[in-house]
């Protein structure tokens, strides 16, 4: 595959599907970081700047709303695209996401279980 | 007769009988007047004047009541006929118009040989009293309670106008057969508390309507009268919280409902995780195999076991949850339970650095609870506050659990020194299956406790401090508790019957 140093940033709070995204995504010839809540993403995202988020929404500490916000509500940061993966199937979480109007809708939305060919379509239409 | 220092003549020295004959009827607090049989006034006071204006050559009548016939029903006339001193309320008009109230007294004046030459008609203006007793009356009657004063034996000797609209008469019968249909004296009765301390005390009741539905009534007792053998009367004033009590049910209900709904969603969330886990694993032994990459294939499978494991502990809670039992009440001594969750959790939770304590308030009376689900309630609790003092980054963790009774509200408190709860998840912890504990729980915990506490008509609520801890609060109700034992021994007897 040729997206040679392309970075994705997994955030998750569960190992085994960190563990997952982690396979699938360097499977695929991508460089994973890995989150384990919002403020950890967000220190890595200011440190590392990854080339796209996988973001979580259901996290202690800090959840991926408040990350999701913080992040394309910044000049700099706010262009890198956020993939929201989740296993909340309320479909109120994407209305509260996409409809609020301090920040812009995300790139991608994916429910738990993803369908893995999707997903990876979706992030090399994103980042190649 | 001595002359005075001027030299002057003193007046004569007066009699007793002259005295009074002179002064009394001037000096007397009130109106006096003399009538005689065609109730021409023939004599009055000045205080009576004052009052009632110019009197001479007037009828009684005129004067009183500036009516120009005389008044049915006269007393004066009837003393006239048959010489018997007499009371009478009436109603007057004073000079300047004013409507006024008073009680006159009459007396027959006869002369030797019995004959009622006279009659003597002693006024007392009682207006201000009388205002004050209508005001009285009038808040007794119209408060939206019912009001009822009983004696020593329960019988009721006075009610209320709402009370007689809604009972009937009442007077005469007894308190618990208006309010409850009862036959005999309530257990718990406040008003025999009020009899034996003379304090005023304050109960919820369940009473039966007219109807034989069930109504609640907050009763509100104090002492009225005091006699030789202490209280006399008690005032019981009842306020009908009933419809209070519906909204009451409802709420819970819907918010019972709610909770379902929020589980299934919970639920679905739970699932899709482990699916999502499942997945995982399944892809790194599928490409494990393809790479023929023994370390990749034993991750994945490690990935799928420990999805496995969670999966069946998540249906072995999941179905604890959702088996509706009953609570079965039996009294339960609230610190003895604390005690013995703490002999049991104190050492392990030492060896992992965390300090459990118990402190109970003594003489908190036993109380109807489910003594296998409280205690689950209080292990959730206190495992979560474990969990949440082992986060701590600076160590010396501590859990302390409480049990507290004030005026019938018996509360457990489960708190802890740990990480705290971020603000932004608090409301999700009760409604959801919310874990912050990655695999390590199921996030059924409190959804459970919830679910046993609202099952004992309490509440559960919880404060915390990001950094600095959290507490739970269990709130139980001795009057629910007790009345949900009371319908669980009706329903036991109904089912043997």
């Amino acid at each position: 595959m040729g997206n040679g140093n392309k970075t994705i940033l997994v955030v998750d709070d569960e190992q085994d599907i960190v563990d997952y995204l982690r396979s699938l995504f360097e499977d695929n010839g991508y460089e994973v970081l890995v989150a384990w809540d919002g403020a950890e993403a967000e220190r890595l995202t200011r440190e590392r700047r990854p080339d796209l988020i996988t973001l979580d929404i259901t996290m202690p500490k800090e959840s991926g709303v408040k990350a999701y916000k913080d992040l394309k509500r910044d000049p700099e940061l706010g262009a890198i695209p956020i993939l929201i993966v989740t296993g909340y199937g309320d479909p109120q979480l994407e209305t509260f996401i996409s409809t609020r109007r301090t920040a812009p809708p995300p790139e991608g939305y994916f429910e738990k279980p993803i369908d893995r060919d999707e997903l990876l379509a979706k992030v090399s239409e994103l980042i190649g | 007769m001595a002359a005075n220092e001027h030299g002057t003549r003193a007046p004569p020295r007066e009699t007793l009988d002259e005295l009074l004959q002179r002064e009394l009827f001037e000096r007397l607090p009130f109106s006096l007047t003399v009538i005689d049989p065609e109730l021409n006034v023939v004599r009055a006071n000045s205080h009576f004047e004052a009052y009632f204006g110019d009197w001479r050559g007037r009828k009684c009548y005129q004067v009183y009541r500036d009516r120009r016939d005389v008044c049915s029903a006269c007393p004066a006339l009837l003393t006239f006929r048959d010489g018997h001193a007499r009371v009478a309320d009436e109603t007057g008009r004073e000079r300047d118009g004013r409507i006024s109230h008073y009680v006159t007294h009459l007396a027959p004046l006869a002369d030797r040989a019995g004959n009622v030459r006279y009659v003597v008609q002693m006024t007392r203006d009682v207006t201000e009293t009388s205002r004050f007793q209508r005001e009285h009356d009038i808040l007794f009657d119209r408060v939206p309670c019912y009001i009822t004063v009983i004696n020593r034996n329960f019988r009721i000797i006075r009610t209320n106008e709402k009370f007689r609209d809604t009972f009937g008469r009442g007077r005469g019968g007894f308190c618990y057969q208006y309010y409850k249909r009862r036959a005999e004296p309530c257990e718990r009765c406040p008003a025999a508390l009020t009899f034996a301390d003379g304090a005023e005390h304050v109960a919820e009741m369940v009473g039966v309507t007219t109807g034989g539905d069930e109504a609640w009534y907050v009763v509100t007792t104090a002492p009225l009268s005091r006699g030789r053998r202490g209280v006399e009367h008690v005032i019981e004033i009842a306020a009908d919280v009933t419809d209070v009590k519906k909204l009451e049910n409802e709420k819970l209900e819907a918010e019972r409902l709610a909770a379902v709904g929020q589980t299934v969603a919970g639920l679905a969330h739970t699932i899709k995780n482990l699916l999502m886990g499942l997945e995982g694993g399944m892809y790194m032994v599928d490409t494990g195999l393809k790479r023929d990459d023994r370390g990749r294939i034993s991750r994945g499978w490690d990935v799928l076991q420990r999805n496995f494991d969670k999966t069946t502990m998540l249906v072995r809670e999941f179905l604890s949850f959702a088996k509706g039992r009953v609570p079965e009440l039996t009294p339960v001594d609230p610190a003895r339970v604390l005690r013995d969750i703490h002999d049991f959790y104190a050492d392990t939770a030492r060896e992992q650095g965390v300090e459990l304590t118990v402190d109970a308030d003594p003489g908190i009376e036993p109380l109807p609870l489910d003594p296998d689900g409280i205690e689950a309630c209080l292990t959730n609790l206190l495992s979560n506050g474990i969990d949440a003092a082992l986060l701590r980054e600076r160590g010396g963790g501590k859990v302390v659990m409480r049990a507290r009774e004030q005026d019938g509200e018996v509360s457990f408190e489960v708190e802890d020194n740990g990480v705290g709860i971020a603000p932004e998840i608090k409301h999700k912890i009760f409604t959801t299956f919310f874990t912050t504990k990655g695999g390590g729980g199921t996030g059924l915990g409190l959804l459970t406790t919830r679910k046993i506490v609202q099952e004992h008509g309490g509440e559960i609520e919880m404060e915390s401090t990001p950094g600095e801890g959290s507490t739970f609060r269990i709130t139980l109700y001795r009057s629910r508790l007790n009345k949900l034992a009371r319908e669980e021994v009706r329903d036991r007897d109904g089912r043997k019957g």
